[in-house]
Order: structure tokens, then sequence, then C-alpha cells
């Protein structure tokens, strides 16, 4: 079996390796890029004043409209009052987070050499935050809720569709991987 | 003369101290994986994989399940960090399910 088919294994006490050819590398820089840029988004209508920026309170008190936005950013509470009330408070926290998952990613990427990342039991979190991040975006796109895996591996393969329901399958079976690896690690 | 029984004594104590339990839960999401479900589970609340996994089938199965009770802070709490790993939650009060 050939690393390529792998995925991510154990590699000594707390270290995960994978080996990406280059244009899964390209994939996964791309995608996390894109989630990183998809926040940003979201920032850049923060609240104007600074001292309510410093300690994270945001202008943001609506969840997004973005159907992906929302996804990665969802209501805590049933009741609107309370969920626009929690938002301001913690959106822009859980931003960074998500952000900092995928930043983490995308650098462990670029910095691969041969295509080999190798990651600690921090950056398996890291990376199992943001595959999860980029599947959930992937998978409002092909409305998944809707479309059972049956239908959508019917898509003709030069719908657009098919190939993005190609990568979230990879994607699915790159963090399943990661699991494994971490889960029979630790126990 | 009004008769109250042992519950609303509990609960009229509760108005007063504040301290109804609220509940974490977690929600069914098509796209999350079963193993990821269970292992964010094991990793933010320390569950072993038996409850982990016994929660996450619940949560599969029924489209929805309890993960935590405790303050609304500690919930509020939770309900972030669950949230930074993709999972949808939602806190309310326990007596409100």
């Amino acid at each position: 079996m050939s690393d390529l088919q792998k995925g991510f294994y154990p590699h000594g006490d707390n270290a995960f390796v994978a080996n990406f050819s280059e244009s899964e590398r390209e994939v996964l820089t791309n995608l996390s890029e894109q989630i990183i840029e998809l926040l940003a988004e979201r920032i850049d209508h923060q609240s104007d004043d600074p001292l309510a920026a410093l300690v994270g309170i945001t202008s943001h008190d609506t969840p997004p409209e973005d159907e992906v936005l929302l996804r990665l950013l969802p209501n805590a509470y049933a009741d609107q009052v309370d969920a626009s009330e929690f938002r301001r408070y913690t959106e822009s926290t859980l931003r960074q987070k998500k952000q900092g998952h995928a930043m983490a990613m995308r650098s462990n990427l670029i910095s691969a050499i041969d295509g080999v990342v190798e990651i600690d039991r921090d950056g398996a979190n890291d990376w199992l935050g943001a595959i999860n991040d980029v599947r959930l975006a992937l998978g409002v796109r092909l409305n998944v809720e809707e479309n059972s895996p049956e239908e959508l591996q019917l898509l003709a393969p030069d719908d657009p569709m098919h190939g993005v329901y190609t990568v979230y399958g990879w994607l699915g079976w790159l963090q399943e991987s990661l699991l494994e690896a971490v889960m029979n690690g630790s126990q | 003369m009004v008769k109250v029984n042992e519950k609303v004594e509990e609960e009229l104590q509760a108005i007063f101290s504040g301290d109804v339990p609220w509940i974490t839960i977690v929600w069914d999401d098509p796209v999350n994986l079963m193993t990821y479900v269970t292992y964010v589970l094991m990793e933010l609340f320390g569950f072993s994989k038996e409850k982990a996994t016994e929660l996450m089938m619940k949560i599969h199965t029924e489209g929805k399940a309890v993960v935590s009770t405790g303050s609304r802070e500690e919930m509020e709490r939770d309900v972030a960090r669950i949230h930074e790993f993709g999972l949808w939650a939602t806190l309310q009060r326990g007596d409100q399910q």
C-alpha cells in the first residue's frame, strides 16, 4: 500500500504523517485559503469601536446571510434575542479559532518537503477542525442534506459538482484516516 | 392554603437561586463523519470511547442529544468549544426540553 492510499498514519509517540501529491497539496492549500478568506469577509464589517473590537465584541448580532458562513458560525440559541447577544460576544473569537485551524493546515502544507506533512496532536486537532470546516462548506454547496450520497454519485462526470463531490469524498477519507491515527494512537 | 409538593418547591427554590440547570444539545449534521463526532465528544468532554459513541449514535438516530448539563455560563462555554470544531450545538434551560 502506498502512502497515498494511507492518508495519515501514526509516526512515533506523538506524530502523524501524510504524504500528499502535488495536486492534493494544491487543492488543500487552496481550500484552506478559501476558508480563511470567507471568514475574513465577515470580519470586514467589524465594529468601529476599537475598544469593543479589542475585547472581541463585534457589531455582528445577526446570523450570516451566506449559507456556508451560517453553517460555520451557527446560532447558539433557538431564541433569536439570546442568539444575537451570544453572537455579539463570541463570534469574533470563533472566527479567529477557525481561521487559526485553517492557517495551521495551510502553513503545514506550504512548508511540506516532498509533500510530506508531519503534525503533532495539537496539529491534528487543527487539521481535523479545518478539514471539517471545508467539508461543511462543500456540503452546503452540494446540498448534502437533500441529496443523498447515492444521488451525488450519479452526477455526470462533466458536471462541475461531480468534481466538488470527489474532493468532498476525498476530504472525508483523509479526515477518517487522521481520526483513526489519533484515536488508536491515544489508547 | 397553597400546597406545594417537593417538585414545585425545588422549582421555586431554583427560580430564586438561579440554579436551574442548563443543557447543551448537539444536533445531527449529515456532513460530519460519525467517527469525527465521537472524537470531538471524547476530546472536549473527556468521555470514554463507549460513552461518546453512544451519544453520537443518539445524535445520529434521534437527531440530537444532550451532551452536558450545568450553569448557563458553563453551557455557553461548551457550545463555543463545540462550534469551534464544526458540530452544531445549542443551549437552553433544562426544563424547557
